[in-house]
């Protein structure tokens, strides 16, 4: 799996990355080998060939000593990429585990716990808040500046940096899904901790390795610089500018100018080179993957020759419809990969659809084309949209901005994660009414109170000031419920609108979605997997399949006699 | 109520954090090579006059009793004395901190006023042409600032600009890296410290201008160096904001772009603000650098030198200054996010 997206990213890569990766491997190989292959002695002075500028025999000069800067420069990764290396390792070995401890104590709670983590957490700001530098420089100076002393003294500074990193990702980690799901399967803390949770905070680590290593050789170099570090004459980048700095101004540039493009050349690698390692660490590069899955799903599964694949609702008593959806074809917009097409869909005023398909197939894409929302890596490629007699496609953002709520009113999946953590309640009612008309903050506040009361939140005025982490998923819902329908849109789109809640909860909310509704006579297309939803709460039911409706009926027809051997097929799957 | 009692906490918790940092320092300190009656007194001295200075200096105490001493001092305001240049410590930090903080909020400013609209800018979800120069522009700054270490920017500019024939910036418009002011120019009388705001007290625009025109090259080689975490942070976290489901739903909702772009602004600045605190005390090392390479007489140029010649007292003063220093910005950063952001727990400690 690491070498296929190994394989993967290196695929992807732009070409100058690739060439800044075969770099780093130089960078590497000099580390192992620069010393051997250098074709001068790096060492020794040779007071004959003092400051000779670059030419045939020595491409990059000499220096003060007579020595080649270009045998220098071989010799010297061994010492900086080995102390940034080693001194790196280090911080992270010692820091990484202490963090994990540190956050499963305290996640277990109680006050014992949160002593310990606050004491710790205090002490670790105390070693943290000495200057880096100046500290490094202080612990170099006390203990002398061998190589040995000047890793110890990086690794020291670093290590607290691994554990405040490894910690807040673990805290915030073990609250999520995953390790609560490996908690209830009844794993330990301790192998929750490194078996599950660990290898989620990876990516932040590994992204912080790469930043480390370059800033640990940075470090190195610039105590070098200031005589705080690497002695000469072991070949020492930073220690290589500072004696060749003398010689800037007077014109003899080469002394420090080939060490400092190599010491910047080194530390950039790195960091690309962590970079590239993030992409790799991530899974989510792994997506094209599966959109090019889907593609291919499109092309056969639409095919399939047995049903014709237009739309077989019956119209005779359509009214005038709210929105039209015709031919509607959206696409990525770099890959033109299609995942809709030839999307036709009519809802009446007050009426409502069920859309109903396994995840995957494009249900939110459609909702996302349908609201004008969709992503800037995704187009509409054909069709027309249109609510009422206006054609959405074509309209103006100020425009669609003044129908949204108003007449085109959305829930979106998983309200919690709808409602922007540091906006509270009370704000996001005000300023959703305020963008709508002009609204004193007082008058707001009591509107929004009225609206909490219509959606059925007990003590409305104490939740104004509540904020999103505060609410249970039901209750965040509800507010966004409140938030559709507080002006009696014409046309509500929900999509997956109980994604995320227990069943009882979920009949609550679309219950009341549904009281709501009808009083305000608002339309309602419910995009949804759970094909139960669909039969209780639609009147029509349109069956989504690889980005296309491949079926569209009245619910009960659609239920009684499917015709399209998908829909037969779901409806398989839930009678078993 | 729940920031009161936050702040009320957390200086709960910094007394014993500063004591933590003096005595660290303490020791730290201790333990450097050599003994200081006898660098003070030179080779030839006799050990009897040696003796008796390092009676006067407590060095024949235990240290903890010598930490004692240094610490009834330090409360009294005196950090002891260098002895390589006969100076009371607490006086040269009174006249070197305001040059090192003016180098380092100079700095900062300028990361905010340039570097943070940039990121929101390049963070933004539309790609029109003026969104993509500036991402191209920032895509080099970044591969640029994270690779280039702070005094070989420094020098790099100064050979390019002043070294000899090569240098393209005559000495009327920009001045050589010849230290905060030019060899002509006369300091303003102390207020402050701050030399643009001394100058502007005493009235002499001249002097501002030459200490201004002297900031500029370590300001720019500080901003453009330690600017490059607040930037990539700021960006990412935006990019991330903006593609968040809770920005979707805002426009969905129908808010105004000015109201969803500042709310996901809100939400990236909490980890963007940690980072510059974290960047702050960078900062105060990436000054002692800058300052070398520019010949600034600040902070960092003293602590060099003190370590440089196993100069006690002034070493101590430093350490001591800046980690109080940063533990400071550390406190304020916290009390800002903790007020910004109302997912934190009183009791829990973000890191």
């Amino acid at each position: 799996m690491v070498w296929l997206r190994i394989r993967r990213t290196l695929l992807a890569l732009p070409k100058w990355q690739l060439a800044v990766l075969v770099m780093f491997f130089g960078w590497i190989f000099l580390t192992f080998f620069g010393p051997y292959i250098a074709p001068f002695p790096t060492e020794v002075a040779e007071p004959t060939t003092r400051l000779l500028p670059p030419s045939g025999t020595y491409p990059f000069g000499t220096d003060e000593n007579g020595i080649d800067i270009l045998s220098r420069v071989l010799a010297a990764p061994r010492t900086d990429v080995v102390i940034g290396v080693v001194a790196t390792a280090i911080s992270v070995l010692l820091g990484a585990p202490l963090g994990v401890i540190v956050a499963l104590y305290e996640s277990r709670g109680g006050a014992g716990s949160t002593a310990f983590a606050e004491t710790f957490m205090r002490v670790l700001e105390v070693i943290q808040s000495f200057p880096v530098f100046v500290f490094a420089m202080v612990l170099v100076a006390v203990f002398g500046g061998s190589v040995t002393n000047i890793i110890i003294a990086i690794a020291f500074v670093n290590t607290p940096v691994f554990v405040r990193i490894v910690r807040s990702d673990v805290l915030s980690l073990v609250q999520r899904p995953f390790a609560e799901a490996a908690r209830a399967v009844g794993n330990r803390e301790v192998r929750i901790g490194f078996r599950h949770v660990l290898p989620n905070a990876l990516p932040t680590v590994i992204v912080q390795v790469s930043v480390t290593v370059g800033f640990a050789i940075l470090l190195t170099a610039g105590l070098s610089f200031v005589g705080a570090g690497v002695k000469p004459p072991t070949p020492e980048l930073g220690a290589m500018i500072a004696s060749g700095a003398k010689f800037l101004e007077i014109g003899q540039w080469w002394a420090a100018f080939f060490p400092g493009i190599a010491l910047g050349l080194i530390v950039f690698s790195f960091g690309i080179f962590g970079e590239i390692m993030t992409q790799v660490m991530e899974p989510r590069a792994v997506r094209r993957e599966t959109d090019r899955r889907r593609e291919h799903a499109l092309e056969t599964g639409g095919d399939e020759p047995e049903v014709p694949d237009a739309p077989t609702v019956t119209v005779s008593r359509m009214r005038e419809p709210v929105l039209t959806v015709e031919h509607l074809g959206v696409a990525a917009v770099d890959s033109r990969q299609p995942l809709l097409s030839e999307i036709h869909l009519a809802l009446e005023a007050g009426h409502s659809m069920g859309i109903v398909g396994e995840s995957g197939w494009g249900k939110s894409v459609l909702v996302k084309s349908l609201l004008q929302l969709l992503p800037p890596e995704l187009a509409v490629t054909s069709g027309s949209v249109r609510y009422l007699d206006h054609d959405l496609l074509t309209m103006s953002k100020g425009s669609m901005r003044a129908m949204r709520t108003t007449q085109i009113a959305a829930i979106l999946p998983n309200a919690k994660s709808q409602l922007n953590p540091l906006t509270n309640v009370g704000d996001m009612l005000r300023s959703a009414l305020q963008a709508h008309e002009k609204i004193r903050a007082k008058d707001a506040e009591v509107r929004s109170i009225e609206l909490l009361e219509m959606v059925g939140i007990v003590d409305p005025a104490q939740r104004l000031s509540a904020f999103p982490h505060e609410l249970s998923g039901g209750m965040a819902q509800r507010v966004c419920l409140a938030m559709a329908l507080m002006y009696h849109p014409k046309l509500l789109i929900a999509d997956e609108p109980t994604a995320g809640l227990d069943v009882t909860i979920q009949r609550q909310v679309l219950d009341l979605t549904r009281t709501l509704a009808e009083e305000a006579g608002t339309a309602r297309l419910i995009i949804t997997g759970d094909l139960g939803i669909a039969a209780h709460y639609c009147d029509t039911v349109a069956v989504m399949q690889a980005g296309r409706i491949v079926e569209i009926n009245e619910t009960e027809r659609l239920f009684d006699a499917p015709r399209h051997p998908y829909t037969r097929h779901l409806l398989d799957c839930v009678r078993v | 109520m729940r920031l009161a009692l936050y702040i009320g906490r957390r200086f709960l918790f910094l007394i014993p954090q500063v004591f933590l940092i003096s005595f660290i320092t303490f020791v730290l300190v201790r333990l450097l090579p050599g003994d200081p009656a006898r660098l003070s007194l030179g080779p030839l001295a006799p050990e009897s006059s040696v003796e008796a200075l390092r009676a006067k200096m407590y060095l024949d105490r235990p240290i903890p009793e010598q930490y004692v001493i240094w610490l009834e001092n330090a409360f009294q305001g005196d950090f002891g004395e260098s002895w390589v240049n006969n100076t009371q410590v607490a006086d040269d930090l009174i006249s070197r901190i305001p040059v090192t903080l003016e180098l380092i909020f100079l700095a900062l400013f300028v990361v905010f006023l340039v570097l943070v609209p940039l990121a929101i800018i390049t963070a933004s979800r539309t790609r029109n042409w003026i969104v993509r120069i500036f991402q191209n522009v920032t895509f080099g700054y970044g591969m640029l600032a994270g690779a280039l270490p702070d005094f070989l920017l420094g020098l790099v500019l100064i050979f390019f600009l002043f070294a000899g024939a090569a240098g393209l910036m005559p000495a009327e418009i920009l001045p050589g890296p010849e230290g905060r002011l030019g060899i002509l120019d006369f300091e303003p009388p102390f207020v402050t410290g701050s030399i643009l705001i001394d100058s502007l007290i005493a009235g002499d625009f001249e002097i501002f201008w030459s200490g201004f025109m002297h900031l500029i090259m370590p300001v720019f080689t500080l901003s453009f160096v330690y600017g490059a975490p607040i930037f990539k942070m700021l960006r990412s976290q935006m990019e991330g904001a903006l593609k968040a489901d809770y920005t979707t739903y805002a426009e969905a909702v129908g808010l105004a772009p000015t109201i969803v772009l500042t709310r996901a602004a809100r939400v990236a600045a909490g980890p963007t603000l940690v980072i510059t605190g974290v960047v702050v005390m960078f900062l105060l090392g990436g000054a002692v650098l800058v300052e070398r390479v520019f010949n600034y007489v600040g902070l960092g140029q003293y602590a060099i030198n003190g370590i440089v010649t196993a100069d006690y007292a002034p070493i101590q003063g430093f350490v001591c200054f800046a980690a109080i220093f940063t533990m400071l910005v550390y406190l304020a950063v916290d009390l800002i996010h903790f007020a910004m952001d109302p997912r934190i727990k009183i009791g829990g400690t973000q890191a």
